[in-house]
């Protein structure tokens, strides 16, 4: 590199080879923090192979999830345990603003696309007057939230939610009663007796309320010893 | 483009002996019309990313167009946007750089001057009519490889058969011994994009502009992903630092630092660069053994990326008391920079737990552009700004622009990657955390979008600045060409010519031992470590491809290979159908509106993209998903279980505008499906096709119009009783295009629930997946 003579290469080495349209090359060692570095990530590739593809069990992703997933389902249901799915515990959950919390949760991730945010309505119907087209009692609310209504336009959440996560956002909608959303639907269906303010737990055991899975399809069945 | 060409070269020079003086003449008239393709191409890639990134602050932009709006959406549009910038900006400025300095490092001209041209004007006209063809729906649905497949056969022809072909015999024409490290970059560019293009490709032809990939689901993803990343590090990477080991020393006039560096990073490279591209779908359905090949392969790529910096910030700083003031080199100090910040990225991103926050989320956006800005925008400035006074053989028009551009790319690089990289973490952030009773924190995804738009607006800005920026290139550009002199000089030089393989060992290559007392062998060893055996493979330019292939194939094969022959890696899932007729013709509508370009198809084995999606997908559930749709970006939520969530009436509403259910969506309206015809007898060659690759159908294969058509009626007449309409127009909803779409959207991710054929009496209920998972 004849064209900087002021400080020529300002290094020691001479150039390693020829010179390529004056392009030259030295030859310095790579610095040591480099190969240090380099070296490092060698190790740890081995280290995390024999850790997570060679060592014990429970360390696949899907051992992983599942653990993290039964973790999480205790902090969020360790309380509850399984709901029951009848009147008693949609009313108790109801009134239960630490509950109520979780179902407006579930509501806000799967429901505001049809119900709006402050279940106004959007495309389906508003959820806060005092008018309801598939409902006549509040385990209704659970009904349709399991098995849909309208012709699908409700669909079906059976199988897509937990069981607790459908008696707590059925809960959840039956608190929206009375709120005053910001652009609400207009009235559809019919008007219906209030909530009950109280209903007396079943007995523990007693009733199909035992095997809350047994008969998702007909949910409301289970709920009429309690009333 | 004015060139003297003189042809002086090619009349009888390959007969003279070895060690016989040659004259010969550049020819830098191709160089100059890649540059002007460069800059052109650049601009228009820059424009549409402004187009695009205005589109997702301001969805209605377009709504006065109507269904006219569909050329304009941004599922078309962000392909031309990633295809402009990958193979028109950044192709155009390797073709630009390389055909200036291979012809210099070689002391030979190019090849053939025809093939050049041929190249040039090919490679022009593929980019033209791939612009046009994004807009009109037509694409393969995978990422940068949505060209459909003439357009792959002309680009396979024009990089393999005119770039390749002239650089390689240029190579063999060449008149200097070794080969300069930027041509090893070079040589790794043409191969690997070559074996990356021609298998990520290979397709079956439907028709002229439709084509099924020969893989499905896993197998094609993992081919998406293994092209995907190393589109980028074998055209945003590799030639980049090939043109760097070339432009830096020559604008900063000093040696390169190491010499033995290079060749350390260079194989390195080579050698883990292939392999890290899995790692776009960590927790997936992939083979968990891929994901983590990926993950530490990608880890191991940090100081390979970074001996590219380290020689190239070296070779600008070695020897200086002060800082650096020339402007051309602050773009080359500046693209190093973000080279750095983008190959630092890269690493992190392959790291699983990383990757669970920021894949899908806009920090990959952020992570791309400060390559694609920062690095290879940078670099490009500056070798254009370098190249100009000496392609155009005249003085630089306004020399104080430079200063000024380099600071409005600076600030346009920073103000677009820094809120982008904020927006990626903050997504992150909103989508992954659970809140202290282990709920969504965030679950309503639109809210997540909302509180990401005041930084889209930022990012816009920034792009902004950086295109003013490369205006002013072009205006020096064409004022400096303006300036050029009436007939371009070529002045004839000379070098010998040389021999094949038969030079004696080069002076660098006796050993400091060579004298000393000790054996044979340890002068050998000394000789090796000190690259003797790389200074041979110099020598050869076949040979080096040969081992380059060896290096990028080997890996590939070992790690693609069992995902494809070892059926325990595709699980497969016996309720998983393959898709009606009807759902088959709506899939390729999903893909050819580019709905992938927005929303994913694989909810990851993570609990909050469980709770906020629904269970996670497995492998067996794309099984016949070709091409597969998995996504890489969420700027809607993920799809891959979005069937009867929500009502066919209700999809209806929102494709055709999806602000009445969706109140702050930045959705483009899909009215032009709604109004348009379904062609039912299209169905029979779209099923046929699909019976080709291996998809069991059955009677689909005869009856296919009429189970479309019954499958339509269905779903016509739930969208009518669930409140919809009867007609949208003039056309009748069980005939509209959206009726297809809509088919699609409600099967996915439904299969996996279902009961098996076998067990489908009515009490076989299906239990709620989770629910086992609740103890005490």
């Amino acid at each position: 590199m004849a064209t900087d003579p002021v400080n020529p290469v300002g290094d020691e080495l001479p150039p390693n080879g020829p010179e390529y349209d004056g392009i030259e090359h030295l030859d310095h060692p790579p610095p040591a923090w480099w190969k240090g570095l380099f070296a490092g990530t060698v190790v740890f590739s081995v280290l995390y192979l024999q850790v997570f593809h060679l060592g014990a069990p429970g360390r696949s992703a899907v051992e992983q999830y599942d653990q993290a997933l039964a973790e999480n389902m205790r902090l969020q249901f360790a309380e509850i345990g399984e709901l029951r799915p009848d009147e008693a515990t949609l009313v108790r959950m109801m009134n239960d603003s630490r509950w109520v919390r979780v179902g407006e949760s579930v509501y806000r991730t799967h429901c505001v696309s049809c119900h709006g945010i402050d279940g106004g309505g959007l495309v389906g119907p508003n959820l806060t007057d005092e008018h309801y087209k598939n409902t006549r009692t509040i385990s209704d609310l659970l009904r349709v939230v399991q098995n849909g209504a309208a012709a699908g336009a409700m669909p079906p959440w059976r199988d897509k939610l937990h069981l607790n996560e459908q008696i707590l956002v059925s809960a959840f909608v039956a608190s929206l009663r009375g709120t005053t959303p910001s652009n609400p639907r207009g009235p559809e269906g019919n008007v219906i007796p209030p909530w009950p303010t109280e209903v007396a737990e079943p007995e523990a055991g007693s009733g199909p309320a035992a095997a809350p899975q047994a008969d998702p399809a007909q949910p409301t069945a289970q709920a009429q010893p309690a009333s | 483009m004015a060139t003297a060409v003189t042809g002086s070269e090619t009349a009888s020079v390959h007969e003279s002996p070895p060690g016989e003086l040659e004259t010969y003449r550049y020819d830098d008239g191709i160089v100059r019309m890649f540059a002007w393709a460069t800059v052109l191409w650049g601009a228009l890639a820059m424009l549409v990313g402004l187009l695009i990134a205005l589109l997702m602050v301001m969805p209605k932009l377009f709504y006065e167009l109507g269904p006219n709006a569909e050329f304009l959406s941004f599922g078309r549009l962000r392909p031309v946007h990633s295809n402009a910038a990958i193979f028109a900006f950044a192709g155009n400025a390797i073709f630009a750089g390389i055909y200036y300095s291979t012809q210099r490092l070689c002391k030979s001209r190019m090849w053939s001057d025809g093939l050049g041209r041929l190249h040039f004007w090919g490679w022009q006209a593929l980019i033209l009519v791939a612009a046009a063809t994004f807009p009109l729906g037509i694409t393969q649905g995978k990422a940068y490889a949505e060209m459909q497949w003439p357009l792959d056969i002309a680009l396979a022809v024009l990089w393999i058969g005119c770039f390749g072909v002239n650089f390689f015999m240029t190579l063999a024409r060449r008149r200097e011994p070794r080969l300069y490290i930027s041509l090893w970059f070079y040589i790794a560019t043409i191969v690997t994009f070559s074996l990356l293009h021609v298998v990520n490709n290979l397709v079956a032809p439907l028709g002229l502009w439709q084509s099924s990939p020969l893989f499905a689901g896993v197998q094609d993803a993992v081919l998406q992903w293994w092209y995907g990343h190393n589109v980028i590090g074998f055209l945003l990477i590799m030639p980049f630092l090939g043109l760097m080991y070339y432009f830096v020393p020559k604008v900063a006039e000093r040696p390169i630092y190491s010499y033995r560096l290079g060749v350390a990073h260079f194989w390195s490279l080579v050698f883990l660069c292939v392999l890290a591209g899995p790692h776009f779908v960590h927790y997936s359905a992939m083979p968990e053994w891929l994901s983590s090949i990926a993950m530490l392969f990608g880890v191991m790529l940090w100081m390979p990326y970074w001996g590219g910096l380290v020689n190239g910030l070296l070779t600008l700083r070695q020897g200086r008391q002060t800082g650096i003031t020339d402007p051309v080199q602050k773009f080359f100090y500046a693209a190093l920079v973000f080279y750095a910040l983008a190959t630092l990225g890269g690493p992190l991103l392959s790291i699983k737990s990383f990757n669970a926050l920021a894949h899908y989320s806009d920090w990959t956006i952020a992570h791309l552009h400060t390559a694609t800005l920062g690095w290879n925008g940078m670099l490009v400035f500056g070798m254009l700004y370098w190249l100009m006074p000496r392609l155009f053989q005249t003085k630089l028009w306004n020399p104080q622009w430079v200063t000024l551009h380099f600071w409005l790319a600076t600030v346009g690089v920073l103000l677009y990657i820094v809120p982008t990289y904020a927006a990626g973490i903050l997504q992150g952030v909103m989508w992954q955390s659970l809140d202290d009773t282990g709920r969504l924190a965030y679950p309503d995804f639109l809210e997540t979008l909302e509180r990401t738009i005041p930084f889209w607006w930022m990012r816009l800005i920034g792009g902004s600045v950086f295109f003013l920026g490369a205006v002013m290139l072009g205006l020096n550009l064409v004022m400096t060409w303006a300036r050029k002199p009436a007939v371009y000089d070529t002045p004839a030089l000379s070098a010998a010519r040389i021999g094949r393989g038969d030079e004696p060992a080069p002076a660098s290559l006796t050993s400091p031992l060579a004298d000393k007392p000790v054996l044979e062998f340890a002068k050998r060893l000394e000789a090796w470590s000190r690259f003797g055996w790389h200074q041979r493979w110099e020598r050869r330019p076949l040979k080096f491809a040969t081992m380059v292939l060896l290096a990028v194939g080997i890996p590939s094969l070992l790690a693609l290979l069992p995902v494809f022959l070892v059926r325990g890696n595709v699980p497969t899932i016996d309720t998983v159908n393959p898709y009606t007729p009807l759902e088959l013709v709506g899939r390729d509508i999903y893909v050819s509106e580019g709905c992938y370009n927005c929303h994913s198809q694989m909810v990851r084995r993570l609990v909050p993209e469980t709770h906020r999606f629904g269970d996670y997908s497995q492998a067996g559930e794309s099984a016949f998903d070709s091409p597969a749709q998995w996504g890489k970006r969420r700027i809607g939520p993920d799809l891959a279980r979005v069937g009867g969530r929500q009502s066919s009436a209700w999809h209806w509403k929102h494709l055709e505008d999806p602000e009445t259910v969706s109140p702050g969506s930045v959705m483009p309206s899909f009215e032009h499906l709604l109004g348009r015809e379904l062609d039912f007898d299209k169905a029979t060659e779209r099923v046929a096709a699909a019976h080709r690759m291996g998809v069991p159908y059955d009677r689909e294969l005869d009856e296919a119009p009429e189970l479309a058509r019954r499958q339509a009626e269905e779903i016509a007449a739930e969208i009518v009783s669930q409140g919809g309409p009867v007609k949208h127009g003039q056309l009748l909803v069980l005939n509209s295009q959206a009726v297809a779409l809509i088919a699609y959207l409600q099967r996915l991710g439904v299969d996996l629930n279902r009961p098996a054929e076998a067990a489908a009496a009515p009490a076989a209920e299906t239990t709620d997946t989770q629910s086992e998972s609740v103890t005490e």
